[in-house]
C-alpha cells in the first residue's frame, strides 16, 4: 500500500499509461459501451452502429416505446426472431395484444412452431410469467406487451434478465418513457415515412444518441394485382 | 462397509408430533404401563415446562397440568413413522435396514455421488429429520457399531467413528446400550463391567455359558469380527401413502411441511425403483358427517414429462393447492403415484443442452399451466385455409424435437406452395373489427388511404362459413398499415369496411 502511494505521489500515471496499463478493464463515457455479452443482430446496419455491441444484447432487458401496434414492430425484431428460431430455440409471447398470425410470421422466416403465446390478465402474474420464461433458460427470446410496470418489478426482470441468454424484449407504450427503468437499453419507435421506422435510443451504454435512425423496413410485398381505383371511396 | 446410523430417541412422541401441523402441537406426553401403573415415558417441551418429567406416574402428572395429552405407546405407529422415514432416506442409498427406534443405512455405494460421507451424512440426515424425528447419527464400519454409536449420541449430534479410533470409541461405550444385555444388566454389573472393553476383557467362553450366545455374537458384530447379516427395507409395488392429521385444518400453509414429507417419500420410493412418476393423485379427506357432505377433494396431476425432482412436484403441487378451495376441514392425506414410467437416463449436464433445453420448457409450461389454468398457454397451428378466422387454431404447445426440426426447409416449400408467399399481417384480430365511416371513408384513429389491393378472398362455401371478400391494405395518420376488407356481395351491396389485421 505505502509503495503504490508513495510511486503514485512521486509521478503520477498519464492517461495513456493507465490506459496502457489498465486496458479493457476502463471504460470511457465518450466511447459506445461494448456488451461483454452474446449479442444477436438485429439485421439493420444502421441500428446495429448504433447498439452497444453491435445488435441486440442478451442477458439483459430491452424495452421498446411504441404508440400502436402495425407500425412495423414485428418486421424490426425479424432478423432476431428468426435467427432464434433457426438455432433450435423457442419465442414466447406473453400477452401478444392481438392474434399473432402464422402464416405472416411464417413469410418472414420464423418457424411458427417454436412460438408459445401465454395470455394472463393480471400485471402481476404477467411479471411472474415473464420471469418464469426468463429462469427457465428454454426461450432465446421472451417478448412480452407490458403496459404498466412499476420501477422496482423493472429492477428485478433486469436482475433475473442476466442470469439466461435469452433476449428479453418488453413492449411498453409511449408514455413510459418519462419513468425510470432499469433496463439499460430503451428505445422510442415512431414511425417516419411508409415503410421506414425512426428509432430514437433513449437510454444506451454509452454516449447519449440526439438524433434518431432511421431505417427502412423490409417492404410488405403489394398484392399480385396492382393498385386499381376504387369508385366507392371516391367522394359521391 | 460404511454405516450410518439414525438413531430416533423421542421416537415415541416423535410420531405423533408429526401428525400436527408445527403451531398447533399441545402439551403432549407419552405413557408406558408397567404392571398395573402407568409411568410417563417422556414428555416434550411445553409438558416438560409444566414440570411433567419421564418415569412420573401418570397420575401426578395429571395433578401437575390436567390438559395434558396423554398418548399411549404404540409400537406399530413408531413403526410406520421410521418407515416413513427410511422412505425418505432411500433417495440416498438403496440398502436400508429397519431398527426399534431408527434406521440403519449402508452408504459406501453412494459417498462418491452426494460428494463425500460428510455431505452424504448431513444430506440423509436433514431428510429424516424432516420427515418429523429427532435423530442422533453414528458413523462407523460396522452395522451394528454406527448403531451402539447412535445411540450413545446426544440429541443431533453426530458421532464419526469411521476412522481409526473407531475401536476405542466403541470400547468407551456403556453395557446398557448392547440389545443382549438387557435382562443381565444388574449381573454385568456387579461383576464390576461397565464398558464394552470391560466385557471384552472377560473369557468368550464364561460370558456365553452365563448370559447366553447373544450376547459375544452381539459383540463381535459390533467389532466387525463376525459376519453380521442385513434384513433390507424393501418396498412396495405400488406408491399409495396416507396420513391422518391430529388437527383439523383448514388453511393450506398449514399442511405445506406434511405434503412435503410425503412427497420426499415418494421420491425414495421412486429412486428405489429406478423410476419417474408421470401422473400422481393428491387427495384431502374432510371430516365427514351428514351436514358436511365432502368427503375429499381429489387433486389429479399430470406431468408432461417424467420427474422424480421433489422441489418440483412440490412446485406443481402447491401451486395446485393455492388455487383450489377448501371446502371443509381437513383430517388426512393421501398420495398416490398413479402414473410411473421407467426412468430415462437422464445425465447431469455441464452446459445447457437442446435436451436440457426441453425439460426446462416442459417444466416451464407445467408450471404455467398449474397457475393460470391449462387454456393459458397455447401454440398456433397452420390449417392450409384462405380465410383468415380458420387458417390457424389453437392447441396446446408441443415442443419440437431436433430431429423434426431438421425437415423445416421441406416444410417451408410445402407451406408456401409453388407460388410466393401472400401478404398477410402479423397481428390478427379477435374478430374483425366494424370501422367507422365518414364521407364514405373508412377510419381507423385518421381517416384511412388504401394503399394496395383488392385481393379476393372467396371460400368457405363447403362449410356454411362461406366468405367473399375483398382486401386492401390502407394505412392511417399515424403509419399503421391495417388489412382491411369490404364485404363483395354483388346483390346485398354493404359498403361496410372491417379491420382484420395491422402489420406488425
Amino acid at each position: 500500500m505505502s509503495t503504490l502511494v508513495s510511486s503514485s505521489l512521486a509521478s503520477p500515471l498519464s492517461l495513456l499509461q493507465i490506459e496502457t496499463q489498465f486496458g479493457d478493464r476502463i471504460w470511457r463515457g465518450d466511447a459506445l459501451g461494448s456488451s461483454p455479452d452474446q449479442v444477436v443482430s438485429s439485421g439493420f446496419n444502421e441500428l446495429d452502429k448504433a447498439l452497444p455491441g453491435g445488435g441486440w444484447s442478451t442477458h439483459s432487458l430491452t424495452e421498446l416505446l411504441l404508440p400502436a401496434e402495425g407500425l412495423g414492430e414485428i418486421r424490426l425484431l425479424n432478423q432476431s426472431l428468426k435467427y432464434v428460431t433457426q438455432s433450435g430455440r423457442n419465442i414466447l409471447l406473453i400477452n401478444p395484444p392481438h392474434i399473432p398470425y402464422m402464416n405472416a410470421w411464417e413469410n418472414l422466416h420464423i418457424d411458427s412452431r417454436r412460438i408459445l403465446t401465454v395470455r394472463a390478465c393480471k400485471p402481476a402474474e404477467r411479471l411472474w410469467v415473464i420471469e418464469q420464461g426468463i429462469k427457465s433458460g428454454a426461450f432465446g427470446a421472451v417478448i412480452c406487451w407490458l403496459s404498466d410496470a412499476n420501477p422496482q418489478a423493472m429492477r428485478k426482470l433486469q436482475i433475473i434478465a442476466r442470469t439466461t441468454a435469452s433476449l428479453v424484449f418488453l413492449f411498453r407504450p409511449v408514455s413510459a418513457q418519462f419513468e425510470p427503468s432499469a433496463a439499460p437499453l430503451r428505445i422510442l419507435l415512431s414511425p417516419a415515412r411508409r415503410h421506414t421506422l425512426s428509432i430514437r435510443l433513449l437510454k444506451r451504454r454509452g454516449t447519449p444518441v440526439v438524433l434518431p435512425i432511421y431505417i427502412t423496413l423490409p417492404q410488405i410485398r403489394p398484392f399480385s394485382s396492382p393498385v386499381i381505383p376504387i369508385p366507392i371511396l371516391a367522394p359521391a | 462397509m460404511l454405516w450410518i446410523a439414525l438413531h430416533c430417541p423421542t421416537l415415541s412422541l416423535d410420531w405423533i408430533e408429526r401428525r400436527f401441523p408445527a403451531a398447533l402441537i399441545p402439551a403432549m406426553a407419552a405413557t408406558v404401563r408397567k404392571g398395573n401403573q402407568v409411568y410417563i415415558q417422556q414428555a416434550n417441551k411445553p409438558a416438560q415446562q409444566r414440570g411433567v418429567m419421564a418415569h412420573q406416574p401418570l397420575a401426578s402428572a395429571l395433578s401437575l397440568f390436567p390438559d395434558l395429552v396423554v398418548v399411549e405407546n404404540d409400537p406399530n405407529e413408531e413403526m410406520k413413522a421410521l418407515q416413513e422415514a427410511a422412505y425418505a432416506a432411500l433417495r440416498f442409498t438403496p440398502h436400508i435396514s429397519m431398527q426399534r427406534s431408527g434406521l440403519i443405512a449402508e452408504v459406501s455405494g453412494s459417498l462418491k455421488l452426494f460428494g463425500g460421507l460428510k455431505k452424504l451424512c448431513q444430506s440423509l440426515n436433514q431428510a429424516a429429520a424432516a420427515q418429523g424425528l429427532q435423530l442422533c447419527v453414528g458413523i462407523a464400519p460396522t452395522s451394528k457399531g454406527a448403531w451402539l454409536l447412535a445411540q450413545s449420541a446426544p440429541l443431533r449430534a453426530v458421532i464419526n467413528g469411521a476412522s481409526t479410533r473407531f475401536r476405542l470409541l466403541l470400547d468407551s461405550l456403556p453395557i446398557h446400550l448392547l440389545e443382549s444385555a438387557q435382562p443381565h444388566l444388574e449381573v454385568i454389573r456387579g461383576i464390576g463391567c461397565k464398558t464394552l472393553a470391560d466385557l471384552q476383557r472377560l473369557p468368550r467362553s464364561g460370558i456365553a455359558r452365563r448370559f447366553g450366545p447373544d450376547l459375544p455374537t452381539e459383540l463381535d458384530r459390533a467389532y466387525g469380527d463376525s459376519p453380521d447379516p442385513q434384513l433390507w427395507l424393501e418396498v412396495p409395488e405400488y406408491f399409495q401413502q396416507k396420513i391422518a392429521l391430529m388437527a383439523q385444518v383448514e388453511s393450506v400453509e398449514l399442511l405445506s411441511v406434511t405434503v412435503q414429507r410425503m412427497i420426499e417419500q415418494m421420491c425414495g420410493w421412486l429412486s428405489v425403483r429406478y423410476a419417474a412418476v408421470l401422473g400422481f393423485s393428491f387427495v384431502l379427506h374432510h371430516e365427514y358427517s351428514l351436514r358436511q357432505p365432502h368427503k375429499s377433494t381429489l387433486l389429479n396431476i399430470r406431468l408432461s414429462e417424467q420427474s422424480d425432482n421433489p422441489e418440483h412436484l412440490m412446485i406443481l403441487l402447491r401451486e395446485r393447492l393455492d388455487r383450489i378451495k377448501i371446502v371443509a376441514p381437513i383430517c388426512g392425506l393421501e398420495l398416490i403415484a398413479d402414473e410411473i414410467t421407467a426412468e430415462g437416463n437422464h445425465n447431469l449436464e455441464l452446459f445447457p443442452t437442446s435436451q436440457s433445453e426441453a425439460t426446462s420448457l416442459n417444466r416451464f409450461i407445467e408450471k404455467l399451466s398449474c397457475r393460470l389454468g391449462p387454456q393459458a398457454i397455447a401454440g398456433l397451428n397452420i390449417i392450409p385455409d384462405h380465410r383468415p378466422e380458420c387458417s390457424q387454431r389453437l392447441q396446446p404447445f408441443q415442443p419440437l424435437e431436433a430431429s423434426k426440426a431438421n425437415n423445416f426447409s421441406c416444410r417451408k416449400t410445402i407451406l408456401e406452395g409453388s407460388s410466393h408467399p401472400l401478404t398477410r399481417p402479423a397481428w390478427l384480430m379477435d374478430t374483425p373489427l366494424e370501422l367507422r365511416m365518414q364521407r364514405q371513408q373508412p377510419i381507423y384513429g385518421s381517416p384511412l388511404k388504401l394503399l394496395a389491393g383488392p385481393e379476393r378472398i372467396e371460400a368457405g362455401w363447403w362449410d356454411d362459413a362461406l366468405i367473399t371478400r375483398d382486401y386492401f391494405i390502407a394505412e392511417n395518420e399515424l403509419g399503421q398499415l391495417l388489412w382491411i376488407y369490404r364485404e363483395h356481395d354483388p346483390i346485398a351491396k354493404s359498403n361496410g369496411w372491417y379491420l382484420q389485421g395491422l402489420f406488425g
